[in-house]
C-alpha cells in the first residue's frame, strides 16, 4: 500500500512549534510577563493531544 | 562431525535458532510517528512547572510578607545623614540615607562582594565598602566601582506621621 508522508510532516509541524512555544515560555518567564507564560504552557499541552490525533489519523488510513 | 541440526524437524537443543534480529533497530515510519509524539508529550509536561511558577507569581505567593518596622522618626535625621537599622531580622543590618526632603532611600548594607558592611560618604556622594573599596550608586544601589558586580538589596520605606518605616524588601534580581 502507498504509503502517505502527510502525517510525518504535520507532526515534524507541531514539534517545530512546540520548540517555539516552549522557548517563548521560558522567555516570556524571564521578562515576568506570566499571563504570557501561562498562555504558552497552555499551548503546549494542546499541542500533545493534536499530535496524538495526527498519528492515529496517519497510522488508521494508511498502514 | 554429525549433521544434527540440518534433520527435518531438528532436535531442538539450542535455543537460538529462531531468533531474528535482522532489521530490528530500523525505524520505519510508524516508529518515527511515535518518536513525534512521545517528544510532544515530552514538551507538554515540561512546560507544567514553568505554568505553574508563572501563577505563582500572578497570585502573589512569591512575595514575602514584612511587618513595617518603624525606623527613625524624621526630625532625628538631617537632609544628607544616614542612619543604620536592622531589617527584616535582627541580623540583617540595613541603612537608611535621606538624601532630600522628602526622598528616602535604604538598602540592606551588606556589601554583595564579601558582605562588609557599606557605609554612607557624605561628602562624596556615594556608599563605600572599606574593605576592598566597592562604590555603590546610593539612588538605585547599582554597584559603580570596586569588586561588587550586583546591586545592594533595596528596602521599601513609607513616610507615616513624621515617622520612616520599612516595609518590604525588594526581590532579589540576578
Amino acid at each position: 500500500m502507498k504509503r502517505s508522508y502527510l502525517p510525518v510532516a504535520l507532526l515534524l509541524a507541531v514539534l517545530m512549534l512546540n520548540i517555539i512555544v516552549t522557548q517563548y515560555m521560558v522567555h516570556q518567564y524571564f521578562y515576568q510577563n506570566y499571563v504570557s507564560t501561562i498562555v504558552a504552557g497552555i499551548m503546549n499541552l494542546i499541542l500533545f493531544p493534536l499530535a496524538f490525533l495526527i498519528y492515529k489519523k496517519g497510522v488508521n488510513v494508511n498502514d | 562431525m554429525t549433521d544434527k541440526n540440518n534433520k527435518i524437524p531438528f532436535d531442538e537443543d539450542n535455543y537460538t535458532h529462531n531468533i531474528n534480529r535482522n532489521n530490528e533497530r530500523k525505524l520505519d515510519r510508524r516508529g518515527f510517528m511515535k518518536t513525534l509524539v512521545g517528544a510532544a508529550g515530552v514538551f507538554a509536561v515540561s512546560s507544567l512547572p514553568w505554568g505553574a511558577v508563572a501563577a505563582k507569581e500572578l497570585v502573589g505567593l512569591g512575595d514575602k510578607k514584612y511587618p513595617k518596622q518603624k525606623i527613625v522618626d524624621v526630625k532625628a535625621i538631617p537632609v544628607g545623614d544616614a542612619v543604620d537599622f536592622h531589617f527584616p531580622g535582627e541580623h540583617d543590618s540595613a541603612i537608611l540615607i535621606r538624601l532630600s526632603e522628602n526622598k528616602y532611600v535604604a538598602y540592606q548594607n551588606a556589601c554583595t562582594h564579601l558582605r562588609c558592611p557599606v557605609f554612607w560618604q557624605k561628602e562624596e556622594g556615594d556608599l563605600l565598602c572599606p574593605c576592598h573599596h566597592g562604590k555603590f550608586d546610593v539612588e538605585t544601589g547599582a554597584p559603580t566601582a570596586g569588586p561588587p558586580r550586583r546591586p545592594l538589596p533595596e528596602i521599601y520605606l513609607k513616610v507615616e506621621n513624621d515617622t520612616v518605616y520599612a516595609v518590604g524588601v525588594k526581590r532579589y534580581e540576578a
